[in-house]
This record gives C-alpha cells, sequence and structure tokens, in this order.
C-alpha cells in the first residue's frame, strides 16, 4: 500500500494488464492435410480390407465398395427412399428437443429440492435401467399409433440422460455464485434464469449430443417394428432381400446424419457458450 | 469523506447507526452431533457514512456475521438491525441497498465487465439500457473504461476485482461490505485497488464495514477498527484518528494494539 498517493487513474494505466487476454493459438504440430490425413486412414484400411473381402465371398456377405456407392447415390437421388431417411431424422429431431424440454425442468427441479431429487432420483434411475427393445414390446401393447410408439420409446429413453445431465449440471455450480446472486437479493425465478440456467446450458448440450447418439441407436429399433414409414422399414425390405449393399448405404447415411446433428449441436455450443473459450484441460 | 468524517466515539453517539448488531450469536451443528459457535454476544453499531474495519483471526466468524447481515443467515438469539428495521426486513424491501465485496471476485463468467457491473441493478429490476449506461459510469470510475465488453477470462485478477467493485458500487447501495475484499490480490495490485476503492468511497454517501485480516488495511481504509476475538465477540475497538495512515507513529502504535489484542485473543481460545 503506498502512503498518501492517490492518482488512481494513473496507476489503474500501469497495472492490470489482462494476464490471458487474446491468447496466442497454440501451434499445430501438424499441418491439417496431414491430420486430415490420418483421421481418413483407417478408414481407408478398413475400405480396402472389405473391398479385398468383397473378391472372395458372396455378395450378400461382403458386397463391393462400388455397389454400396451405388445403393447410397441411389438413396440420396430418389425422392421416395431420401424421404424416409428425412422421416427418420425428423424423429430423431423431435424426440432429441422433446427430451430437452422434458428432461430440463425436471433436472432443475431435483438439482433445486431435495425432496424433489430423493422422489424423482429412483424413478429415474428404474426407467434408465429399462432396455429400448422391453420398451418397444410395452408401447406395441400401450398404443396403436406408430408416431406414438417411436416417439414415445426414444423420448423415454433420451429424457433420463437429459434429466442427469442438467442435475450433475446443477450440483456442480459454484456455491460462492450462488451466495453472490442470493447476496445481491435474487428471488427464486432470478436465481434460475440468470444463474442456475446459463451454468446448465453446457450440460444441455452435452444431452443433446448423447441423446442424438443415443437416438440414433434406437430409432431403427422402434422403426422396424411396424413403421410404415423410415430408414427402419426400408432396412427390413433390404433384410428380407438380402440386399446387403443397401443395408450399408442406409447406415453410412444414418451415422452421416448423426454426424450432421452432432456437428450442428457442437456449432450451437460454440456460439452460445463462447464464454468458455479454450479447454482448460488440454496440454 | 473519509477525511471530514468525526471521531469514532462521536459517530456512535448520533441518532439512529445505520447497523447495530444487539448480542448475536450463532452456532452450527458439526457433523458429529457438536456444536461450534461462530459469533458470542455480539454487539456494536455503525453510524451512516462510517468506514468500521473488523479485523479478527481466522474463524473468528467474520464470513458468517456478513452472511447475517445479508439475511442469508439467521442469528440464534439477538438482532442485526438497519436503518432500525430487522435486517432480513429490511433486505426484502431495500433489495440492493446491502452489497458485499467478495474475496474472490465471484463474477459470472458468461457476462461482460460490464454486465457483471449491471448485475446487481438487473436484480432490482432495473431496465437494461438504464443499467448499462450506469454500470458504464462504475467502469470508468474503475478504470475499466475500454474493456466494458470483455469476459471474465480476458481480465487479470485485478481487472476483475475491480468489475467487483464497480458491481458493490452500481446499485447506489446504503451499506457496503468488503470481505477480504483485496487479499487475493498481490501486495502492488492491492495496494492500488485500495487507494482507488477509497478514492470512490470518498465520493458515496455510504457505510462501510471492512473485514479484514490486515491491520495496514483497516488503518489506510475505516475510522474505527472493531476487533474480534474467535469465535466472534468484541474484544475492543479503536478508533482512527484523521490521517493516521500518514503518521507513522500513529499507526504504528495502533497497529501494535491491534496485534497484541489478537495474540491475547488466539491464546485465550
Amino acid at each position: 500500500m503506498s502512503r498518501g498517493s492517490g492518482d488512481a487513474a494513473a496507476m489503474v494505466m500501469i497495472s492490470d494488464v489482462p494476464h490471458d487476454a487474446a491468447p496466442a493459438a497454440p501451434r499445430r504440430g501438424r499441418s491439417l492435410l496431414s491430420r486430415t490425413f490420418r483421421a481418413v486412414l483407417p478408414f481407408l484400411i478398413i475400405a480396402a480390407l472389405w473391398q479385398v473381402a468383397s473378391m472372395f465371398t458372396k455378395p450378400f456377405l461382403f458386397p463391393g465398395l462400388g455397389s454400396i456407392a451405388k445403393s447410397l447415390w441411389t438413396i440420396l437421388t430418389t425422392w421416395d427412399l431420401l424421404s424416409q431417411g428425412l422421416v427418420t431424422w425428423l424423429r430423431l429431431l423431435v424426440a432429441v428437443a422433446a427430451s430437452l424440454v422434458i428432461g430440463i425442468p425436471i433436472g432443475l427441479a431435483m438439482g433445486l429440492s431435495p425432496t424433489c431429487d430423493e422422489f424423482l432420483r429412483p424413478v429415474v434411475k428404474f426407467i434408465m435401467g429399462v432396455p429400448a427393445l422391453n420398451w418397444v414390446i410395452i408401447v406395441i401393447i400401450w398404443f396403436s399409433t406408430t408416431e406414438l410408439r417411436i416417439g414415445f420409446v426414444l423420448i423415454v429413453l433420451c429424457t433420463p440422460v437429459t434429466i442427469f445431465c442438467i442435475y450433475d449440471g446443477v450440483r456442480s455450480i459454484d456455491r460462492k455464485l450462488t451466495d453472490m446472486v442470493l447476496a445481491f437479493g435474487a428471488n427464486p425465478l432470478q436465481h434460475v434464469g440468470l444463474l442456475m440456467w446459463p451454468y446448465v446450458q453446457a450440460s444441455a448440450f452435452t444431452a443433446a449430443k448423447l441423446n442424438v447418439a443415443n437416438a440414433v441407436r434406437t430409432v431403427i429399433v422402434a422403426e422396424l417394428v411396424g413403421a410404415p414409414l423410415g430408414i427402419g422399414k426400408e432396412l427390413d425390405l433390404a433384410k428380407n432381400v438380402f440386399d446387403m449393399p443397401t443395408v450399408l448405404a442406409w447406415t453410412i447415411f444414418l451415422v452421416g446424419m448423426a454426424l450432421v446433428m452432432t456437428h450442428g449441436i457442437e456449432y450451437a455450443e460454440r456460439k452460445m457458450l463462447r464464454w468458455r473459450g479454450e479447454s482448460h484441460g488440454r496440454i | 469523506m473519509a477525511e471530514a468524517m468525526q471521531p469514532a466515539a462521536a459517530i456512535g453517539s448520533q441518532n439512529l447507526p445505520k447497523l447495530s448488531v444487539e448480542r448475536a450469536q450463532k452456532s452450527f451443528r458439526q457433523g458429529n452431533g457438536s456444536e461450534i459457535s461462530a459469533i458470542v454476544d455480539l454487539s456494536f453499531s455503525v453510524a451512516s457514512g462510517e468506514y468500521v474495519a473488523i479485523v479478527g483471526p481466522t474463524g473468528a466468524g467474520k464470513s458468517v456475521l456478513l452472511d447475517c447481515l445479508l439475511g442469508l443467515k439467521y442469528l440464534d438469539a439477538g438482532q442485526i438491525r438497519v436503518d432500525g428495521l430487522p435486517v432480513e426486513n429490511f433486505v426484502r424491501e431495500n433489495e440492493g441497498h446491502i452489497t458485499r465485496i467478495f474475496q474472490e471476485d465471484r463474477l459470472l463468467p458468461w457476462l461482460s465487465a460490464i454486465d457483471n457491473a449491471a448485475f446487481g441493478l438487473q436484480i432490482q429490476g432495473v431496465g437494461r439500457v438504464e443499467r448499462r449506461a450506469q454500470a458504464a459510469r462504475w467502469l470508468d470510475a474503475v478504470g475499466l473504461s475500454d474493456f466494458k465488453d470483455a469476459l471474465p477470462r480476458e481480465l487479470s485478477g485485478g481487472m476483475r476485482q475491480r468489475v467487483n467493485i464497480a458491481r458493490a458500487f452500481a446499485p447506489n447501495p446504503e451499506l457496503v461490505l468488503l470481505d477480504e475484499a483485496f487479499s487475493a490480490l498481490d501486495d502492488v495490485t492491492a495496494s492500488r485497488l485500495r487507494q482507488d476503492f477509497k478514492t470512490l468511497a470518498q465520493s458515496q454517501q455510504t457505510t462501510f464495514l471492512i473485514v479484514t485480516h490486515s491491520i495496514d488495511e483497516a488503518i489506510f481504509l475505516a475510522n474505527r477498527i472493531l476487533v474480534f476475538g474467535a469465535p466472534a465477540r468484541l474484544m475492543t475497538e479503536i478508533a482512527v484518528p484523521t490521517r493516521a495512515w500518514e503518521d507513522r507513529a500513529v499507526s504504528d502504535r495502533i497497529k501494535d494494539e491491534v496485534r497484541a489484542l489478537l495474540v491475547a485473543g488466539a491464546r485465550r481460545n
């Protein structure tokens, strides 16, 4: 502390250079081309092995890469087929969105209220433990409408993931920030809106990404059981005639769909959670 | 303002105190079922516009007292009054009139400096344009006019603490509580911030309760020092004469007196 000195403005100029303002971009050891090549290499090796296998086996076991590519092209250029893919995509989108709409308030309530936590946690855990196929059988008995069956199965499998992600997000909120918000006199609504919601947004994005993968794995199971539209129905038809190239083409289409959705979520995450900056855990 | 203030004894006798703590008691139950006292029969008062420092050892229940002053924790017995009202009623009726400058900045990482500074006003329901304008004035006052849109992670520790100070001042509070506000900073930054804080504080019609471990800080900022023992109980209060900080002999005498009391208090515990 300096005795008697007092030119605050001047002192501000001297001190307080941001310690991590505009951090320099980390130097990458490898070029983009090299990194892309390393990412693609394992797939190239698998494709080569597959192509070799196709030369020595029956086409319905290991069809050639050319026939798979042809089937994929047919799917992408034939509206009747492409629309089946889009129906499945729409189901995934609705299920993931619905799981967020249902799961976020429940997760917040469980994180905020010990009573809600004690009451709901065992139920959510139980639901989480039920296998997807059991749900498919249950909904066949419960509901007559196909969309309701598929929607219910997807939502019931995705929502617990959202609930637990949000719940953990709430529990990880820094107690000191909570004290700060309360010290300024925030009411419960302001507490949720100004502290909890921004804080748990990251958890909501994690839940959405997990649920895309979760829903992609489940949707086909649900569609296989009597859906008149969707990739599941197309896979069922292809299975009946041992059309392996079409099965593989739809599989590639599904994975592509999941990747596009995940990238979309990650893009939104980067935009909305810009304040987080680069990961501090990276070396 | 601090320079023009009257001696502590005279202030204490004026009208209704801004803050009064009357026979306060607070204890906590530990995991093993035993009780631990945080505040024991504590009484003191602070006049309007006064700068009072509380100095005490670690674990003296100073932060618990601040929580009680904000209505975040409740006393087991006794009373805290602000402007004659029980503190819970005062806080409920006068949202944002008591603010706290925390030891760590406690800025919301997703808000820019200006929105963090405007946070108290947002809680009060002040409109976005008005609260940002008010917050901008305070950021100017703490020397951060060029960093209004910076996120906390883009600011240094000292800058974040300046935002913390701006946030506490922006709602135009009647009582500001400083909770070891400069102790997390390096000596040079802390010294500069204390000086800036004092300059800012003197331009306000505000009462300050300054919890600190630093006797130097207490002498520099306050007109009266309350020396606490652990658990929180008032051992004595010492008036700090005007310009005590500039007079080494006076400040050394106060320091020695406070130190001796703290040592005696520590021995008793």
